[in-house]
């Protein structure tokens, strides 16, 4: 019998570059839509597990049966399935996915930022997304910045360290994946905290964010949160300054690029918005503050050598000359409509979920969430 | 969806990937050529690998839709 594996297994895997093959048996379509991806390159191949149903010989050989073969698939059937057929073929080395693609999509790697010694900073990296939350912990409080939707992980996370989460924040409404945000913040007990820029006229019940404001811990000890409001990707976009030392910059600024203005639909005026918003308000922040993004889409480019997601300002200001020497509001907005494209259509769909307009069950918020993130406003830095 | 005539039919609610696939493979092996197999599944998985596995193989979907809940195949048999 063909062992299974997690997918948190897979993500190490991936990062300590192991020598597998990975066999995504999705068909072609699902393939091209939503694969497995990770920190390095991996060798990955896409054969349908029906093609081992016809022929399973013919569909085998083009693997070795010496290499150890990491199998994929949907929900975990056909991998499983697919396995089997190797192993009964003389493959000596093969396991499938357990519970598919999806516990891919939803896995969260906690990876802890270096930060002064009174309190924790933890990076919540989506690999399956290409997003990032965050975990800040002081004594027995922890906040939450930006959670996805398996929220049983934070949970879980505070739970594990005696610790109370009494914050949740959300940088602003998202649009390419379904927010834990209020979910979180309702089992919790806690505050959900959000700018009503995006969120007037909602049913989920949120503390509106006052620019300028600093929140503190329920302790009032530890690391303060400068709430900076920064409009553009979403009129409601905030982002958080901790400590002097860290912004939580959610889909305004990365590490490459800057979040696409965009997706509401009103590319001028949220563009000219974002125009002002980075000159007047994000580059007036010190160059030392470390970016922690909500995004990224190249690994090499992006994270540390300890696979964090996050850069210096001043850095990340240089990688992005492209966009922050630009000087005039008209070029600004030139240069976003030239790098726009076309937003997924789901995205609209999980927006009404995160404002609370509808409430999809739980198997289609799994199919709706799964996906790679399209929110930056270009794709590579010149 | 228009009613089609069919020669056999096969019920996979209920079962997930790959069952679906694997047992119509095995009931349309035992079929002539040209004829006509109606498969009904309730996994959505099977809306994209039914006609993916068909066109594959040379098997032809002659025509496919929802009715209450359930997903239902024309399957006609090719080579």
């Amino acid at each position: 019998m063909a062992q299974s594996y997690s997918a948190a297994e897979l993500y190490e895997w991936i990062e300590n570059g192991a020598s597998h093959i990975y066999l995504d048996v999705r068909n072609e379509e699902d393939h091209s839509r939503f694969a497995v991806e990770g920190p390095h390159n991996i060798e990955m191949r896409n054969i349908p597990y029906f093609d081992f149903i016809e022929a399973p010989e013919q569909a085998s050989s083009h693997l070795d049966p010496e290499s150890s073969v990491r199998v994929i698939c949907a929900k975990e059937g056909s991998a499983q399935f697919v396995a089997e057929v190797l192993e009964s073929l003389g493959f000596i080395d093969v396991s499938w996915l357990e519970k598919g693609i999806i516990s891919w999509g939803n896995l969260l790697i906690p990876k802890r930022i270096p930060s002064p010694d009174n309190y924790q900073l933890w990076q919540f990296n989506r690999p399956g997304k290409a997003s990032c939350s965050y975990g800040l912990i002081h004594a027995d409080e922890m906040m939450v910045f930006d959670p996805s939707r398996n929220i049983g992980f934070y949970s879980d996370f505070a739970t594990q360290r005696d610790l109370t989460i009494t914050h949740v924040f959300d940088t602003h409404l998202q649009a390419d994946y379904i927010s834990g945000g209020p979910n979180l913040a309702k089992i919790s007990q806690a505050e959900y905290i959000v700018h009503e820029g995006d969120f007037s006229g909602s049913d989920i019940e949120f503390r509106p964010i006052v620019d300028g404001e600093r929140i503190q811990f329920n302790n009032s000890s530890g690391p303060d949160i400068l709430c900076t409001h920064s409009p553009g990707h979403t009129p409601g976009s905030t982002t958080f300054v901790i400590d002097e030392r860290f912004m939580i910059s959610g889909d305004t600024v990365f590490i490459v690029s800057v979040g696409r203005p965009d997706l509401g639909r009103k590319v001028v005026e949220w563009a000219k918005e974002l125009y002002r918003t980075l000159k007047t308000r994000i580059c007036t922040l010190p160059e030392n503050l470390i970016v922690l993004p909500g995004h990224y889409t190249d690994w090499d480019l992006e994270s540390t050598d300890d696979y964090l997601i996050l850069n210096d300002f001043g850095t990340v200001k240089r990688m992005n000359e492209d966009i922050y020497e630009i000087d005039d509001e008209d070029q600004f907005v030139e240069y976003i409509i030239e790098n726009m494209r076309e937003q997924p259509e789901v995205y609209d769909e999980i927006r009404k979920v995160n404002a609370g307009f509808i409430d999809p069950d739980e198997d289609e918020q799994d199919i709706m969430d799964l996906g790679k993130n399209e929110c930056a406003a270009s794709h590579m830095v010149s | 969806m228009t009613q089609q005539t069919y020669d056999d039919e096969l019920d996979c609610s209920g079962m997930n990937c790959p069952l679906p696939v694997l047992k119509t493979k095995m009931k349309i092996d035992e079929m002539t050529k040209g004829a006509v197999l109606l498969v009904s599944t309730t996994d959505p998985g099977s809306c994209k690998d039914m006609p993916a596995w068909a066109s594959r193989v040379g098997h032809k979907i002659v025509d496919s839709g929802e009715v209450d809940g359930r997903f239902l195949f024309y399957v006609q048999k090719g080579e």
